[in-house]
């Protein structure tokens, strides 16, 4: 018996100590709602306009190469860029100040590269022969690009998506500090309170979401792989 | 809020260097740490003992990336509590994902024909790790180092959050007193230092190659 | 039916022609070959034909019509036009089905008229429909995906079709096979073809008509008797190469030579010692020595007509060589 109530003694201490966020965690919970909605709000704007922007530049790009190094060229130096010098620059832009606008176009920016890149990639995976087969048919450059160009570049696509989301997920944190109430707050406001179960609770909320994110988009992007290139990808 | 160049050059100039030196330690240190601990471990993971774990610790390594960069520098500060050390250790962590990652790509990647030739002139296992796999993997095995650095660099900005000071320190009093040209001569710095040890890098990489392989 | 009128065609950004003043014509219903040595500018023609390119100057008709006008389309144009091309070019991301489909669904043909033209395709080209046509390009052989490739461009039954080495990519005997079966087909689908290939014994095979290429010009074009017979010049004769009385006996018919007065001996009569009397000369060879004996019977459908011995045929060549 002694044994025993030995261990539930060390499980509670352990609790305690290392699993203390999860106290927090029931505590806030409409707090942490608020926080989660605030944060894939964020997201879900940022990816919109990613998504068509981006896309859009990177079909461009793929058609005109010129345009292509100069794309790479910036979407290099955004990346040296730190995250919080990005947002911090925003807010100090007179229109936009601290707020969501500011946030937002911040992320759109880091997007820019792995969104532009794997468009660009994809499209250019599709080699000579397959397209010059669609013009010898007769298909017009509009159902080469809707119907052979796009749907063989979509897995590398989509991967730059899934690649972007995570990301975004992971930097809109940062976007605490320019006034965003989403789960960044929690480690911001941990660290400012040394408070550990609210930092802790923080990193794990925003990283189980991440890693989440990553494997359901996984799972979606082996779904709407065409069998015919997934093998292809295997064989390779 | 308005931009003032006098201001802007005396932060760069004035108060920019001794920030400017630590983030380069923030970057530096875990940079070399993170590939004296990545480096051999890989190389270990495509030993032929352990190659049927590689892609399983490749996943995690992926998993691993997807963390957000604030949620680590935060987590080890409970446990470490303020100052240079927990930022330090924090970023080494940070900094081992993408050269772990590389190094198994690039032993990975080498074909395998090669390998068979080697073999067939006698080299040992050790040789031919020596001789051709590694120098054959080097340019991504260099690469990953140098995502490593530019990653670093940036998140080496959010390691004054947990003070370990670094440009961070100089951004981050930008924001909160609204001075722009603090945001953006830290910047200025952070993005000097990542290409400059990128450039470095790539002519250590270049030294490494072997004259034949040149371009 | 398809006339090419002093047609050049130089590549931006070079100054050497790929094609150099060609002219020629294809009749109705036959198989012109182009053949000549890689990058004398045979897929250029052809791209050219379907204006996948545009000549530099010169003109194209098709029918009469001048299809080298800026006011045809060039898309509608290509889909009256089959054309196989030198890489297969299958779409992987596509079934077999979908592949095959690809033109027809262009001509946005009802659906329940697909279905069954896809499977008649197939069938035609001497492919399982049943086994294939939910598979993927990947999943196929080499020879398979050039029968795919030749069904997609046969699928909206097009009068013309341009085939760039259609059986470049299989090993000699799958491509013999296919180009046996190719031409019985074109003996029912009387097809207009320009057919491509580096090899002269190909050409010969399947050619109603060759057209010689070298450089980008035209060398000499004639039936493949008339090429065979009399070369124009020394880049045709290497081009033949050595065995050219072989090559001949390719293009005559078996009831040319045989001996109608021999009586059919007995122990002849095995199973694959008759020859048809259309078959050329080569089969009765061929024959001759799978069965390790020196005479061939020679059959007009069910009906023994004769015999080919062995003597029958070195008398022909010597003929033949003689005329050289
Ligand atoms: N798009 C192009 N741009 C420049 N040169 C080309 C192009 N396509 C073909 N050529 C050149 O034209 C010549 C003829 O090519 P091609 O018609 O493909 O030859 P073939 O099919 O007989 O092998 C070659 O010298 C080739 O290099
Ligand atoms: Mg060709």
């Amino acid at each position: 018996m002694g044994f025993l109530s030995s261990i539930l003694h060390w499980l509670s201490n352990f609790y305690d100590e290392y699993l203390g966020f999860i106290n927090f965690i029931i505590r806030r919970w409409e707090q942490v709602l608020e926080y989660t909605a605030n944060h894939f709000s964020l997201v879900l704007t940022v990816m919109f306009f990613s998504l068509i922007l981006w896309i859009s530049v990177g079909l461009l790009i793929s058609r005109y190469e010129k345009l292509a190094n100069t794309a790479f060229g910036i979407g290099n130096i955004l990346f040296v860029i730190p995250s919080i010098s990005l947002f911090g620059i925003f807010i100090t832009i007179p229109m936009l100040g601290l707020g969501r606008t500011s946030a937002a176009l911040a992320l759109i920016l880091y997007a820019m590269m792995p969104m532009v890149r794997n468009v660009y990639r994809g499209i250019k995976s599709v080699e000579w022969p397959i397209i010059e087969a669609g013009r010898g048919m007769g298909m017009s450059p509009r159902q080469i690009l809707f119907q052979i160009q796009i749907p063989m570049a979509w897995p590398i696509i989509f991967a730059g998506i899934r690649v972007t989301v995570v990301m975004i997920t992971g930097i809109a944190t940062v976007a605490t500090f320019i006034g965003e109430r989403n789960l960044g707050r929690f480690i911001h406001h941990g660290i400012a309170r040394e408070s550990a179960d609210m930092i802790i609770a923080g990193a794990v909320l925003v990283s189980v979401i991440a890693i989440l994110l990553d494997y359901i988009l996984g799972k979606i992007e082996d779904k709407i792989t065409s069998p015919g290139l997934r093998k292809e990808q295997e064989q390779s | 809020m308005d931009f003032e160049m006098e201001r802007f050059i005396s932060a760069l100039i004035d108060r920019s260097p001794p920030h400017a030196l630590v983030h380069l330690q923030l970057v530096l240190i875990p940079v070399i740490i993170a590939f004296l601990i990545a480096f051999p471990v890989a190389v270990l993971l495509t030993r032929r003992r352990f190659v049927k774990y590689t892609d399983r610790v490749m996943t995690f390594f992926n998993m691993g990336q997807t963390i957000p960069p604030l949620a680590i520098i935060a987590v080890f500060f409970p446990f470490l509590g303020l100052g240079r050390e927990p930022a330090l250790f924090a970023l080494t962590i940070y900094a081992l994902l993408p050269i772990a990652r590389n190094t198994l790509a690039g032993l990975k990647g080498v074909p395998q024909e090669v390998k068979e030739a080697a073999r067939g002139v006698g080299m040992s296992e050790w040789e031919m790790l020596m001789r051709v796999e590694i120098p054959l993997s080097m340019p991504v095995v260099m690469a990953g180092v140098k995502i490593s650095v530019v990653l670093t660099s940036g998140t080496a900005a959010l390691g004054a959050l947990v003070g370990g000071g670094g440009m961070g320190a100089v951004i981050f009093a930008g924001i909160d007193f609204f001075r722009p040209e603090l945001i953006v001569a830290g910047t200025l710095v952070i993005g000097a230092i990542a290409i400059i040890l990128d450039r470095i890098i790539t002519l250590i990489d270049y030294m490494l190659t072997p004259p034949h392989m040149k371009m | 039916m398809i006339v090419l009128d002093k047609v050049d065609k130089i590549f931006p950004g070079t100054t050497v022609p790929a094609v150099k003043q060609v002219s020629f014509q294809v009749d109705e219903g036959n198989i012109c070959v182009f053949v000549g040595p890689s990058g004398c500018g045979k897929t250029t023609i052809l791209r050219i034909i379907n204006r996948l390119i545009e000549p530099t100057s010169g003109d194209i008709y098709i029918k009469g019509k001048k299809v080298s006008d800026k006011e045809v389309n060039p898309d509608h144009l290509r889909r009256e036009i089959g054309y196989v091309i030198q890489q297969i070019g299958l779409l992987p991301h596509r079934t077999v089905e979908q592949n095959v489909a690809l033109v027809p669904r262009l001509l946005k043909w009802p659906e329940e008229r697909i279905k069954p033209r896809v499977k008649e395709l197939l069938d035609m080209v001497g492919l399982d429909s049943n086994e294939v046509i939910h598979k993927y390009p990947f999943q196929l052989s080499g020879g398979m995906m050039q029968r795919v490739g030749v069904a997609r461009a046969l699928a909206a039954d097009p009068p013309i079709m341009l085939m760039d080495e259609p059986f470049g990519a299989v090993d000699p005997i799958v491509r013999g096979r296919l180009q046996d079966e190719f031409l019985r087909l074109q003996k029912e689908m009387k097809k207009t073809i320009c057919f491509v290939t580096h090899d002269i014994n190909e050409a010969i095979k399947m050619g109603d008509h060759i057209v010689i290429m070298n450089k980008g010009e035209l060398v000499q074009h004639g039936t493949p008797m008339e090429i065979l017979t009399e070369p124009a010049n020394d880049f045709v004769k290497d081009l033949i190469g050595v065995d050219r009385e072989i090559k001949l006996l390719d293009l005559t018919r078996s009831s040319e030579i045989v001996d109608r007065n021999k009586e059919v001996l007995g122990e002849t009569r095995e199973k694959d010692c008759f020859i048809s009397a259309l078959d050329p000369v080569q089969r009765a060879l061929e024959t001759m020595m799978k069965n390790d004996s020196d005479i061939v019977v020679v059959r007009d459908g069910e009906k023994e007509i004769g015999t080919i011995c062995w003597g029958d045929i070195k008398k022909l060549i010597n003929k033949l060589s003689g005329e050289a």
